[in-house]
């Protein structure tokens, strides 16, 4: 039941806040702070969100073999390759590290 | 504003065509996100339902990991929702370029994703909506059949980590992450100290709890800025 109501009122926030701009504001942008704040959030919680993948909670779920995959996604991003190939490469990497291991 | 307003590499045929390239993209991260979904005890029905009505790998990742970690529903929504807070300045940004009510802007927003709403820049704060709609519509079918594809074949976690798919969610993020560093000020200051807060606080906190702490790092990009506010040129635009 949980997952029903967390689902639906998921949906509900996300069509808000896309809403939010078009309807309500219209043209007027954001006071520049909060725009500035709201911009940065996605970095924050990007980092935030591949490190609770990388570590797990209490830090359980770490495994190094994925740190060669990260760095190899890392350089084809350098690179300028497209997402799709950063994730490929990452894996295939992964994959290998894992047989050689 | 009329269709010959638009270059012509702009317009619905164009969005669908860079939605194949954006779906190709999202399209493993979707199975993977079926096959965690399933893995870790959602029903078939939600976690499809999940895909078709909110379409955000991130806030969908987000939901699922910090629910089936215990989390409450309130930290499970909060940390989604800060993920999804993404799409109001998007949505911000895109309102000069949608057209009628405020209805119809409303409904037209819910295209908004991140590869879409990049490719539809056009440059001059301007926005081609139609080209949003295309790759948005090709997007949303990859991520809704990746996901049946992972609930249907759900491998096993011993399948999934022998051929690499447990990099796809952390690779996935962390591409985002560097993607961020080409269009936010201050991101790689920003992402340093999130991942140095979040890292800490996993350790003696729950998932949903560090997530959305690492939010709290999005506040550096003020420091400096003082009572003159943010200068211009840091809100920058995307490329």
């Amino acid at each position: 039941m949980t997952v029903w109501v967390a689902i639906g009122a998921l949906a509900i926030i996300n069509f808000v806040i896309k809403a939010a701009g078009p309807a309500l504001l219209g043209d007027r942008p954001l006071p520049p702070r909060v725009s500035l704040v709201v911009h940065s959030l996605a970095p924050a919680l990007l980092a935030g969100l591949l490190i609770v993948q990388l570590l797990g909670e209490g830090w359980r779920a770490f495994d190094w073999k994925l740190l060669p995959g990260l760095a190899a996604i890392g350089v084809l991003w350098m690179l300028g390759r497209s997402q799709i190939v950063c994730l490929i490469g990452g894996v295939l990497v992964t994959v290998a590290i894992r047989a050689l291991a | 504003m009329s269709r010959s307003d638009f270059p012509p590499e702009f317009g619905w045929r164009p969005g669908l065509r860079v939605g194949v390239g954006l779906g190709l993209a999202v399209f493993p991260v979707a199975v993977s996100f079926g096959a965690l979904a399933t893995t870790l005890g959602w029903p078939m029905l939600p976690t499809i339902l999940c895909s078709v009505v909110v379409v955000s790998a991130g806030g969908q990742f987000a939901l699922l990991t910090t629910l089936t970690a215990g989390s409450g529903l309130p930290l499970a929504l909060g940390a989604a929702t800060l993920i999804n807070l993404r799409f109001l300045p998007m949505g911000v940004s895109v309102a000069g370029s949608l057209v009628g009510p405020a209805w119809k802007r409303a409904l037209a927003a819910q295209t908004i994703l991140d590869g879409s709403w990049a490719a539809a820049y056009q440059g001059g704060g301007r926005y081609d909506r139609r080209k949003m709609f295309g790759a948005s519509a090709v997007q949303w079918v990859a991520w809704v059949l990746g996901t049946v594809v992972g609930v249907v074949a759900a491998p096993q976690p011993e399948l999934v980590e022998s051929l690499g798919l447990d990099l796809v969610f952390p690779g996935f993020f962390l591409v985002l992450l560097l993607d961020s560093f080409r269009t936010t000020p201050r991101a790689p200051w920003i992402a340093g100290t999130a991942i140095l807060l979040t890292g800490g606080l996993v350790f003696v906190a729950p998932i949903g709890v560090a997530v959305l702490l690492s939010s709290l790092a999005a506040f550096l990009v003020l420091i400096g800025r003082g009572r003159r506010g943010p200068d211009p040129s840091d809100l920058v635009e995307p490329a």
